[in-house]
């Protein structure tokens, strides 16, 4: 430990806390000295010291949007980094492609299975090496190596077969079991238990304990705290792209970290107004489908319900039943007091519901056509007059929206491409307000974009409920979906476990009761 | 720099670039009067009556093939069957006629036919999954095959008069032979469905982005039911069309004319990948082509050049406007 500096003085200073583990003596295989990420004007990292020691199992742990990700992918080489050094075995390296990432001996395993599906698990294995004679591919040869080396792992994989035919859970060991392959001395593994059952776990922890005593350092990003505890031997916390603490696993417990993973700033009080609540609009009575049961809630005129919970916890799935997309198996829906039969997206439509989806790209906008035809489309029906659409009709309606819901851009025959993503949400709310909708579901309607944009969704949000409009709010960032919820529902595992009547001011700890129900600790 | 600063320049920039896309959307017609004066002094024969209604008749079966073939594209889709739905027609029209029924009756089953195969291709693509350019492909070996079996190989040949001069006739001697009118009678419709209605938006929202399409209420499906019917029907007029001007129904007819169609329809500005396209612009591909060809005729040039002069022109025409499109 000779890199006095590149310890994380003023982390520990900042936090009290002097846990960090140093003591073990061993020497740091990879140290980040100041690491620095922007993304344009977002600061996705902000000056990381952190050391990782050779053959430790170092967990990092975060909300999302924390850094964990960004950290990953800088540590990859998938990014380049704006700003700090990285050491690598005490000398400098630049980490600026894959390659090079992957030359140190650095490898991740991520959350999403990155193979060919359409080859076997042996060519997928050896892929980029496959074995030859003569320039032909010794496909036996490669088979039966892969089944043994799947063996001696402990994976109960058959070599032979095509990729697509395992289970998701499966190709993620498969993916592991590649990365473990190729001089493999620094494994990142990202949330990588998300698809498995308890006995691919199992495997998986199996594996990551025999490459620690193999001398490979491990990083193991990943929500569920009891696997924290269970693998790791020091753990990190980040937080808004800062890096918290870094305390050695035994030290710490839980609720400790969970702390440490909210305690943010108060400064980020967000935009809110009291408006007063009027009639109900909607209310699902133990709504059963596809990945939730028995969710209850009510909206009425001028609230915003927040959703929250983990990625897979239901909420998404709830609400697309709710506007039609898997019908529901069980429950029932009221609108405006009314029992509701929405079975497809277009009943839901002619509700009045409109789903502002999270990926604008895929799902909300025509990006390559006008301003104009994303704002009409859905009433192109009423523009029409005989046959042919009345050109003053429709740029009528275009330009009320566009001045009401303070859409910029250039004119309203301006491609929906040209504008900025916080614009480019504001015309899928003017495509809806157009309609008439009175319930609008907003899926993560602030991932990637600026806190400027923020402010200009969040006072979106009074707009809409001033004109007699009920949101349902979904969010995985906390302080967002607490503070601009008036009521703020957690899901775990598919059921709707709290609620909670939010203020309109940041309080820690309810943050935390919240953050821990969501978990589920 | 502040938020306000560049969203000022950002408007400013898309302001600008609304003016270069009206100037550049004339840059088609300016190339198709270039070629037609460059010709005019360059040959003698070129600016006659007899040439210029000859060029006008050549163009119009492909210009009216293009249109119904970029309804597809816009959609995203391609048809690949337009050539085949067009020999097979030709079959169909010149058996109906030789098997007594009237004109009317004779085309209007004949259309219905070309409706009918429209329908099996959206099925194919709605209902069955498959891919455009699969579905298309194989209604096109299909349906030579199918118009072969008919007739056992051999050509039927129209004997209706009134039929057969209807193509060569004129609508106003000199200048607007019938065929040309045929153009007309297509896109002016075409026009206003593509432009004017909203249909017409619904088919550009769905090769823009399907899912949007489908979130914002519109009947998808229905639209690629549209699109293909549209497509084909308009094919099978056109096989109306050539039996009348060559006077005999034979499947192995208008081999390769979806590639002209398509090449067509590129050419007068539509994107294969969907949502981009005019129902002007393929007429304008479609005579910027045959006067290329008619062209080369009158000066001589060897008719196996005009083959691989066309292909390059299609690579640099295209090329040039993909140009334009990502520099404004």
């Amino acid at each position: 430990m000779t890199d006095g500096p590149l310890m994380n003085r003023d982390a520990q200073e900042r936090d009290g806390d002097n846990r960090n583990g140093a003591a073990t003596g061993a020497a740091p295989i990879l140290a980040l000295k100041g690491l620095d990420k922007r993304f344009g004007p977002t600061h996705a990292l902000k000056s990381v010291d952190l050391l990782f020691e050779a053959g430790e199992i170092h967990a990092i742990v975060g909300e999302n949007g924390a850094g964990k990700s960004t950290l990953i992918k800088l540590l990859t080489g998938v990014y380049p980094r704006s700003g700090g050094e990285v050491y690598w075995e005490g000398r400098p390296v630049g980490l600026a492609t894959p390659h090079e990432a992957i030359g140190l001996g650095i490898n991740a395993v991520h959350q999403e299975v990155v193979l060919c599906p359409h080859l076997t698990v042996a060519a997928n294995l050896f892929l980029g090496e496959e074995k030859q004679r003569f320039g032909l591919l010794q496909h036996g040869a490669m088979v039966r190596e892969a089944q043994k080396m799947l063996n001696d792992l402990g994976f109960r994989l058959p070599a032979g077969a095509l990729l697509s035919t395992l289970t998701i859970g499966q190709q993620q060991l498969v993916a592991a079991a590649r990365a473990t392959m190729r001089g493999t001395r620094f494994l990142i593994f990202d949330e990588p238990t998300a698809y498995l059952t308890r006995r691919e776990v199992a495997q998986l922890f199996a594996l990551i304990r025999r490459l620690k005593q193999n001398g490979v350092t491990i990083i193991y990003i990943s929500h569920r705290l009891e696997e924290v505890f269970q693998l790791a031997d020091r753990v990190s916390i980040l937080r808004d792209g800062q890096l918290v603490s870094t305390r050695r696993v035994a030290d710490t417990d839980e609720q400790s970290l969970i702390t440490g993973m909210i305690n943010r700033a108060i400064d980020q009080v967000h935009y809110k107004e009291t408006i007063s609540f009027g009639p109900e609009i909607l209310r699902t009575e133990k709504l059963t489908g596809r990945g939730f049961q028995d969710v209850s809630i009510r909206v009425r005129v001028g609230e915003v319900i927040g959703l929250y919970g983990l990625i897979g916890a239901g909420r998404s799935e709830f609400v697309q039943s709710l506007f039609g997309r898997f019908p529901r198996t069980g429950g029932q829906i009221f609108w405006n007091g009314k029992p509701a039969d929405i079975r497809k997206e277009k009943d839901a439509i002619a509700l009045g519901i409109a789903l502002v989806p999270e990926s604008r790209r895929d799902q909300g906008l025509c990006l390559n056509l006008p301003v104009a035809l994303n704002l009409n489309l859905p009433i192109y029906k009423r523009l029409t007059k005989v046959v042919v659409i009345s050109p003053f009709a429709e740029s009528a309606a275009a330009d009320r929206q566009i001045r009401d819901v303070q859409i910029k851009t250039a004119s309203r025959s301006a491609l929906a491409s040209s504008l900025s993503g916080g614009n480019q949400q504001k015309i899928v709310v003017g495509k809806w307000l157009n309609h008439g909708a009175k319930l609008f579901i907003f899926d993560e309607p602030t991932t990637g974009v600026d806190v400027g944009t923020k402010a200009e969704i969040y006072k979106l949000f009074a707009r809409l409920l001033k004109a007699g409009a009920g949101i349902i709010l979904i969010s995985s960032y906390l302080p967002e979906v607490y503070d601009l919820s008036d009521t703020l529902h957690v899901f775990r595992r598919g059921r709707l476990v709290a609620s909670h009547d939010s203020g309109h001011v940041s309080e820690k700890t309810l943050h935390e009761t919240i953050l821990t129900e969501a978990i589920g600790v | 720099m502040s938020v306000e600063a560049s969203e000022a320049l950002e408007l400013a920039a898309t302001k600008r670039r609304a003016r270069l896309t009206a100037l550049f959307n004339l840059t088609l017609l300016i190339l198709l009067a270039l070629l037609w004066v460059v010709l005019a002094f360059s040959t003698k024969t070129f600016f006659t009556w007899t040439n210029i209604a000859n060029l006008l008749r050549q163009g119009s079966m492909i210009a009216i093939l293009a249109i119904g073939e970029t309804f597809v594209i816009i959609t995203a889709g391609i048809d690949l069957s337009v050539g085949a739905i067009v020999g097979f027609t030709s079959v169909i029209v010149a058996w109906l006629l030789t098997h007594g029924f009237p004109i009317f009756p004779a085309v209007l089953i004949t259309l219905v036919v070309g409706f009918g195969i429209g329908i099996f291709h959206a099925f194919g693509i709605t209902s069955l999954g498959l891919p455009p350019f699969i579905m298309t492909l194989a209604t096109m070996t299909a349906l030579r095959g199918i118009g072969l079996l008919i007739t056992n190989g051999a050509t039927i040949s129209v004997t209706n008069a009134a039929f057969t001069d209807f193509s060569i006739g004129y609508f106003l001697y000199p200048i607007l032979p019938n065929l040309f009118l045929m153009v007309l009678l297509v896109g002016i419709p075409s026009y206003v469905f593509l432009h004017h209605t909203r249909f017409g938006r619904y088919l550009f929202a769905v090769g823009s982005n399907m899912e949007a399409a489908r979130l914002s209420g519109v009947n998808t499906r229905g639209m690629i039911y549209i699109a293909y019917t549209l497509s084909a029907v308009t094919a099978a007029f056109v096989g109306v069309l050539l039996a009348s001007r060559i006077g005999i129904g034979i499947a192995t007819q208008a081999d390769g004319w979806e590639l002209q169609a398509i090449a067509s329809s590129v050419i007068g500005g539509t994107s294969l990948f969907g949502a981009i396209g005019s129902a002007y612009g393929p007429v304008l591909g479609s005579f910027i082509l045959t006067t290329i060809n008619n062209g080369a005729n009158l000066l001589n040039v060897n008719s196996f050049w005009q083959r691989v002069i066309t292909g390059f022109l299609i690579i640099v025409i295209v090329y040039f406007d993909g140009l334009r499109r990502k520099r404004i």
